[in-house]
């Protein structure tokens, strides 16, 4: 081969590196190009996910535009890789892989992200919230429950925030109380008047069974302050715990009380005669114009031992005339 | 110029290519900001509900739909946001045509500043209805009148609340927020009350017959009339590593009330039923008819301020704290005259003084030193002083008795390990320690109907949970724990006649096994088992199962044979998810629990409780067409309660016979069946449709049995419509805008 043949044919393969590098700057100008015209549509950098993640995708994540999250005037909200994570390999699949790869962090019921990772995606942020100050070592945080087991948050309507359906959502584990709100002595809560939240916080608190306050008569007396006392003649039980009588879920006994009286006043209190719990008509020996006003129908019928011992959360009564009120009738 | 003319062509092109989709993404863009606006949407309608107030009791005792047949439904979200400042405006209206309407106002500049403000009302009626003769009732002094049996007026009893609710927080710096919230809540009603007295012989001379009686039971209403407060102030400072908050809540209550003192006349009904006159017949002094009328003391004013510090802080990016302090300052000093209380001794203080005390401190830890291994450590101490002066309260000529502590000191400890083991299993061991120490009555304390007390009670609880992902589809958990509460030595509690009830020494372990008395619960010793599984599991892309089973024991060990001697309680429930198609979705639950309880009085009855629950619900959903959606369910909830007596080796043999009639069981069911469907009217407008059957049962023996009313002495009864059947349905237009 000649040297000018040679000089022909370099110059020829340099014509046609040169023409494919054109061509290949040129897509790459173009797609540059066109990802930078694709504005972004609701979170900031937000253009390489909704260019496929449209509004009927499966995962709708347009709709985080409608929350708090998707409020891009406040500078802290974030953006999809801030919880998703840059995901490079679910934009750009590996020409390797069969399937594309899911993001780096997802938060779907099937996900293989560690739950630890996932909350801490949500509480990198959430972590200097009041309500969330006591977190970590929480019953829910020990256990593993991820913040989008109970939060939606690709929508405008969380269901756990709303009233009428938050229960909905505690009920997916807490299978005893969504029995127990639907006996008839309970707090409104399958009316949506009250909710869980108003007496738990589910994100952690210092009181037991992560009740909203220190305590969970403290809890109790948010709503039930004239329970608080102390009172001239106190009941212990009382102010101790609550739900030393109560079951504030609900139960088929009015007033909430776990036991029907006089049985549950038997679990502390010796009674006072010789009482099998009866009602009338149904008495082996029926009352006559001597039976006492300690009977068995009266600690059994109407309020129990309650209707002579009304004052059952303690009485502030002075009084010295006899019969004193130590014994919380008046 | 070949360079230019190519440059000049990739333009043309490139804005053709540009100009070809522009109106595609202005498209988009419009789409878009549809799809990112926050929605807002107004609801209007009415409802209908079939039956009388006395059918829907059980149904209407909290929706507002227990007075009115005709029911306006009105719901209110206005939802707006300025996306250039970030300012959201918000306000919102539910149930504004029921009596418990709730209404709120936002306005945020999201990650700045918030004020909010909220109303509420909440009214519960009493599910039972009240025949009475009484004049006045709800007032503070109610007039009894005697009636025959069912012959009176009508009572409906309700209690309702309204609440009104303001808040704020304010962002200072990046890293220092104020936030404040106060709320102020009236309660008003009236509620189901009463007071009875069995005539002590030092309090009414005479002897019972048919023509006088030493007792009666009178229902008596309670007049409700409080006012509470709340307000709580905090500053948040936040840090990379540490957040703390630091604030004050103060609560305050108010009662319009200090008693009631019913008007009693001289003749009630006796134990048969007969008209007998209060023993003695002469009113005043210390007659039966005296001690009925004497006020009766309602809650007093009192109020609770605390200080606190909480937060977290992280140590390493793997281990971090959470703590608490806080001291709370509670009185209850309520004027003893302002009450209608005059019969307080002269050397006694005007009011009761009380303080109470309460120091709490937190301090907790978790780690993950390994990316398999977590460790958690937790303690609280609480600390109750009751500073409330001790006065002789009580004084009858010689027998005289003080007011009594509450104070106590709680320490809770937890410590819990957590290892991924092979095979993608989770365990997690825990040690819970629980101990409360209580200030014991002082010797001038009685303790009515009580056996014994003890000051300490310690539990300890072991517990340890396997949880395993056996794969993306199925995730197991089982856990057990083993708790034993015991505690310190019993005190007896003797009778001395001068002083009443008083402390007497340490039990013996011969005396304890002696006793025939009832020992709290509370502090009785107690084993207490439990065992809970659990499992997700999801067979196939469209049907998701979840399983639970629970089950607990509880063993008590008091001093003696009376009381609560076991507990237990089992658990197992299912719910599942089925997607039939893209347009249609099943779901159900079903869950079946148990309670039992077994106490007794072993000179006249041993106590077999057990409570059964049912449960199930079944739904469909589903969009029939793009423009309309549709769904129905039913669900049941059957609750039987059996009380099985039995006698014991003590029991006499007219008791014996009367536990053998025992109790009749109580029984609970409500069925549901519901429908619903939505058109849509327009791109913002639909039409909604409910229509329920609501079937509710509730028999029970607390009020009467059988026909035959339990009958106050003034002839007053209470009872319930005990088959309650209620149809209600509603239309509602719907626009969203």
């Amino acid at each position: 081969m000649s040297s000018m043949t040679r000089t022909l044919l370099l110059l020829l393969q340099a014509f046609a590196i040169a023409i494919a590098g054109a061509f290949f700057v040129s897509d790459a100008v173009a797609q540059q190009q066109a990802a930078s015209a694709r504005k972004d549509l609701v979170l900031t950098g937000d253009a390489k996910c909704t260019r496929c993640h449209g509004p009927d995708d499966d995962f709708p994540v347009l709709a985080i535009g409608k929350t708090k999250h998707g409020t891009v005037a406040d500078g802290r909200t974030p953006t999809c890789t801030s919880c998703h994570g840059e995901s490079e390999s679910h934009i750009n699949k590996p020409a390797n892989a069969t399937e594309r790869p899911g993001p780096d962090r997802t938060f779907t019921k099937r996900s293989g992200t560690p739950i630890a990772e996932r909350n801490d995606a949500c509480m990198n942020c959430h972590r200097r919230d009041s309500t969330r100050s006591h977190w970590e070592g929480s019953q829910h945080q020990s256990r593993d429950v991820a913040c989008t087991s109970c939060h939606q948050v690709h929508t405008q309507y969380d269901r756990v925030r709303e009233k009428l359906t938050q229960p909905e959502v505690c009920f997916t584990c807490h299978k005893e109380q969504r029995v127990q709100v639907n006996r008839p002595s309970r707090h409104p809560i399958p009316e949506g008047k009250v909710v869980c939240s108003d007496c738990h916080n589910p994100h952690g608190s210092v009181g037991p069974k992560l009740v909203k306050r220190d305590s969970v008569n403290d809890t109790c007396y948010t709503c039930h302050m004239e329970k608080r006392g102390p009172f001239v003649h106190n009941h212990e039980p009382v102010s101790e715990d609550c739900m030393n009588c109560h079951n504030p879920h609900g139960t088929v006994v009015e007033n909430l009380l776990k036991a029907r009286p006089p049985f549950l006043c038997h679990q502390c209190h010796t009674p006072h005669g010789p009482n099998v719990p009866q009602l009338l008509g149904r008495q082996v020996v029926p009352n006559s114009v001597t039976t006492s006003g300690k009977n068995a129908v009266n600690i059994t019928m109407a309020r129990g031992c309650l209707n002579c011992h009304t004052e059952v959360h303690g009485s502030n009564n002075p009084s010295t005339t006899n019969p004193t009120p130590q014994f919380r009738l008046r | 110029m070949k360079k230019s003319r190519q440059a000049l062509c990739r333009t043309i092109f490139g804005l053709a290519v540009i100009g070809a989709f522009a109106p595609a993404y202005g498209q988009e863009a419009a789409d878009a900001a549809a799809l990112t606006r926050p929605d807002s949407t107004v609801s209007l309608g009415a409802g209908l509900v079939t039956g009388n107030e006395r059918d829907r009791s059980l149904f209407g005792q909290y929706n507002g739909l227990r007075d009115h047949r005709g029911n306006l439904l009105l719901d209110l979200d206005y939802v707006k946001r300025d996306d250039a400042s970030g300012t959201w405006t918000t306000f919102r209206g539910r149930n504004l045509g029921l009596e418990i309407p709730e209404l709120s106002f936002s306005l945020q500049r999201q990650g700045d500043w918030r004020i909010s403000g909220d109303y509420s009302e909440i009214v519960h009626h009493e599910i039972r209805t009240i025949n009475t003769g009484m004049l006045g009732a709800g007032t503070t002094t109610p007039t009894i009148v005697r009636i025959a049996p069912g012959g009176g007026s009508d009572l409906n009893f309700e209690m309702k609340r309204k609440a009104i609710g303001l808040s704020g927080d304010k962002w200072i710096t990046s890293g220092l927020q104020v936030e404040v919230s106060f709320k102020n809540e009236d309660k008003d009603g009236t509620r189901l009350w009463g007071r009875g007295y069995d005539c002590a012989a030092y309090v009414c001379t005479g002897t019972q017959n048919a023509a006088n009686t030493k007792w009666a039971v009178l229902m008596v209403p309670e007049p409700v009339r409080f006012n509470m407060k709340q307000i709580d102030a905090k500053l948040n400072f936040t840090s990379e590593k540490l957040f703390v908050s630091g604030g004050y809540y103060g609560s305050f209550f108010s009662n319009s009330y200090g008693n009631v003192a019913p008007n009693v006349p001289n003749q009630l009904y006796g134990p048969t039923g007969l008209v007998a006159t209060l023993n003695p017949a002469v009113a005043g002094g210390t007659s039966l008819q005296n001690v009925l009328q004497s006020p009766m003391a309602l809650p007093p004013d009192n109020q609770a301020h605390q200080l606190y510090l909480s937060g977290n802080y992280a140590w390493t990016q793997k281990t971090r704290s959470t703590f608490k302090f806080a001291y709370t300052h509670a009185t209850q000093d309520e004027d003893f005259g302002s009450m209608g209380f005059t019969g307080a001794p002269t050397v006694l203080r005007s009011s009761l003084g009380g303080v109470l005390n309460t120091t709490l401190m937190q301090f907790g830890v978790t780690s993950r030193p390994m990316d398999k291994l977590s460790l958690l450590g937790n303690v609280r101490y609480e600390k109750k002083d009751d500073k409330t002066p001790i006065e002789l309260y009580n004084i009858q000529n010689t027998v005289r008795w003080d007011n009594s502590h509450i104070s106590n000191r709680k320490f809770v400890g937890k410590l819990e390990a957590g290892y991924l083991l092979p095979g993608n299993v989770r365990a997690t061991v825990g040690l819970d320690y629980d101990r409360i120490n209580r200030e014991l009555p002082g010797l001038d304390v009685t303790v009515g109907g009580l056996s014994g007390l003890r000051g300490e009670t310690q539990e300890t609880t072991y517990r340890g949970e396997l949880r395993r992902s056996i794969s993306e589809t199925i995730t197991g958990a089982i856990g057990v724990s083993h708790s034993k509460r015991t505690g310190s030595d019993w005190y007896s509690l003797s009778t001395i006649p001068a002083q009443g009830l008083v402390y007497g020494g340490l039990y013996s372990r011969d005396q304890i096994f002696q006793r025939t008395g009832t020992f709290p619960y509370n502090l009785a010793d107690r084993k207490r088992d439990k065992v809970k599984a659990s499992a997700d599991w999801l067979p196939m892309e469209r049907l998701s199962l979840q399983f639970a089973a629970e089950r607990a024991n509880d063993s008590y060990d008091p001093p003696s044979q009376n009381g609560l001697r076991k507990g237990g309680m089992t658990l197992l429930s299912v719910d599942a998810a089925y997607t039939l198609s893209e347009r249609w979705k099943l779901t159900g639950y079903g869950s079946v629990g148990e309670q039992t309880m077994n106490e007794a009085d072993r000179a006249n009855y041993v106590a077999d409780t057990k409570n059964r629950n049912t449960a199930f619900g079944i739904g469909v959903s589903g969009k029939p067409s793009g423009v309309l959606e549709v769904g129905a369910g039913i669900s049941r909830v059957s609750d039987i309660t059996k009380y099985a007596l039995s006698p014991d080796f003590a029991t006499s043999a007219a008791n014996v016979q009367q536990n053998a009639i025992g109790l009749p069981d109580v029984t609970f069911s409500e069925t549901r069946y519901g429908l619903f469907a939505k058109q849509a009217l327009s791109k913002n407008s639909d039409l909604r449709f409910d229509l329920a059957r609501v079937i509710s049962k509730l028999e029970e023996w607390s009020w009467g049995y059988n026909g035959v009313p339990f009958v106050y002495s003034d002839g007053t009864t209470v009872s319930l419509n005990p088959h309650q059947h209620v149809t209600v349905g509603s239309v509602r237009y719907i626009y969203k805008f």
